[in-house]
């Protein structure tokens, strides 16, 4: 489904991905794992160019996303991204918030996107806070409705970018419930994460990057309990206490 | 005190038989034009030169980026003599005609600044996150990015026109009778200083004061949006 060939990104003279290449399949659950300062999060941001790749190609349904020309808009409707900070927009109600962009692009009258928002917010268990603001939700609950606000677009693909970073501890779950919920439902997914369980649980694949490559990936229990590279067993020895 | 007063404000101070109050009044009027249509101008430039400063194109952004520091490194006093002297010299525009277009000028950097730090001051990842949904720069502009810059914009814009009010004291440079001149006037004529001045500083106190007055008003509505 997606397709990455030597993808490189510089901030300056901060060589930041040097050279990663990789393919994420149709329904695959990939995490992404690694030290901070390891490119991941850039790796992830790349992927619907919020960052602009300084070298490397990037395809996506066969179409490459770098290519001159390339219609940004509309390969940025079919992927969805979930933050970490969450970046609702606080100037509107949670149903408005996931009606915004299926509205303003036609995809969906204001009707139908209220009623698809209400079962979105259902799946994310947050049915009653349709009409609330955003500054009225804790933590996980903005993450669980920018979850729905992505959903609304009817992705193909769904990028977390650190999802549950910035949650108080007792949140966490509920986030990570959705996402697992998502992932049983066939949803093709890449999650930049430090929840090494969630990531042994529901990835079908878990990639270690270090500083700006790929250090190693395999399957998760593979990964977790006999890792090949030095760099992989010494992050790990670190995080798995 | 009461016969300063008398001397200075109701009674004629020449023997054009003018009458200081009187003077006062029309300054107050010329001062009020020029500040509300420099506002109007002001805005419009602000807003125009915002859009420039924001594109792409180096020949929109240079001239927006030029004029913003002119205007900004130069006193408005020096600005507004300019103008009148030597810019409009030849075409015979009056002076409060030029006052409104020299304070426009300069109240149209300073709002082009506000704007853009407004904007500025909206959290990158609503640009982020309302371009990864797939909307538009503009769209996003519109739908997420003005809508919570204008919350930063207002306070400030508020205070931009009082200070535009205020600097329209440099009108008599040009020989224009604003507020602050029709006081200079009595007291040149009348040699008292305390009451013209202090009934000008009243004055100019007294409209800031309605203005705030009238911006916190309309600030706390916009609050209850919120």
């Amino acid at each position: 489904m997606i397709k990455i060939n030597d993808l490189h990104k510089s901030f300056g003279d901060n060589q930041v991905l040097k050279g990663i290449s990789e393919q994420i399949n149709h329904g695959e659950v990939v995490s992404v794992i690694g030290p901070s300062g390891s490119g991941k999060s850039t790796f992830l941001r790349c992927i619907n160019l919020l960052e602009q790749p300084t070298q490397g190609e990037i395809i996506i349904d066969g179409q490459s996303i770098t290519a001159a020309g390339a219609c940004v808009d509309n390969l940025r409707q079919k992927v969805g991204m979930v933050f970490q900070n969450f970046n609702l927009f606080p100037h509107k109600t949670v149903k408005q918030n996931i009606t915004l962009a299926p509205v303003k692009l036609k995809l969906m009258t204001q009707a139908q996107a209220d009623i698809e928002a209400m079962a979105l917010l259902e799946q994310v268990g947050l049915k009653e806070k349709a009409d609330a603001y955003p500054s009225s939700l804790s933590g996980g609950q903005k993450q669980r409705v920018a979850i729905a606000r992505a959903l609304a677009m009817k992705p193909e693909l769904m990028l977390f970018d650190e999802p549950t970073s910035a949650l108080d501890p007792e949140m966490v779950g509920d986030v990570l419930d959705v996402m697992k919920s998502l992932a049983q439902k066939g949803m093709t997914m890449v999650i930049v994460t430090h929840e090494m369980g969630f990531a042994r649980d529901v990835s079908d694949r878990v990639i270690f990057m270090d500083g700006g490559v790929i250090v190693e990936q395999n399957e998760p229990e593979a990964l977790f309990s006999n890792p090949q590279e030095a760099r992989t067993q010494a992050f790990l020895s670190k995080v798995l206490r | 005190m009461i016969d300063a007063i008398n001397t200075s404000l109701f009674t004629p101070i020449g023997e054009d038989g003018l009458i200081g109050i009187y003077l006062i009044l029309n300054g107050l009027k010329v001062t009020l034009i020029v500040t509300f249509f420099a506002m109007i101008i002001g805005s419009i430039l602000g807003v125009a030169t915002t859009l420039m400063k924001m594109s792409s194109k180096w020949y929109l952004r240079w001239p927006a980026n030029f004029y913003v520091s002119v205007i900004r490194g130069t006193p408005v006093v020096v600005q507004l003599v300019i103008l009148y002297f030597i810019v409009l010299a030849a075409l015979d525009v009056d002076k409060i005609t030029a006052a409104v277009i020299a304070f426009g000028l300069n109240s149209g950097a300073y709002i082009s600044e506000i704007i853009r730090a407004g904007i500025q001051a909206v959290d990158k990842g609503q640009m982020e996150a309302a371009r990864s949904l797939g909307l538009s720069q503009a769209a996003t502009m519109k739908e997420v990015i003005l809508p919570q810059a204008i919350k930063n914009i207002l306070p400030s814009l508020g205070n931009e026109f009082i200070v535009l009010l205020k600097e329209t004291a440099v009108i008599g440079f040009i020989g224009g009778v604003d507020l602050m001149r029709a006081g200079e006037i009595i007291r040149s004529r009348t040699f008292e200083d305390s009451v013209p001045l202090f009934t000008c500083a009243l004055i100019y106190l007294l409209l800031t004061y309605i203005f705030t007055f009238m911006l916190s008003k309309f600030e706390t509505r916009l609050k209850q949006s919120d």
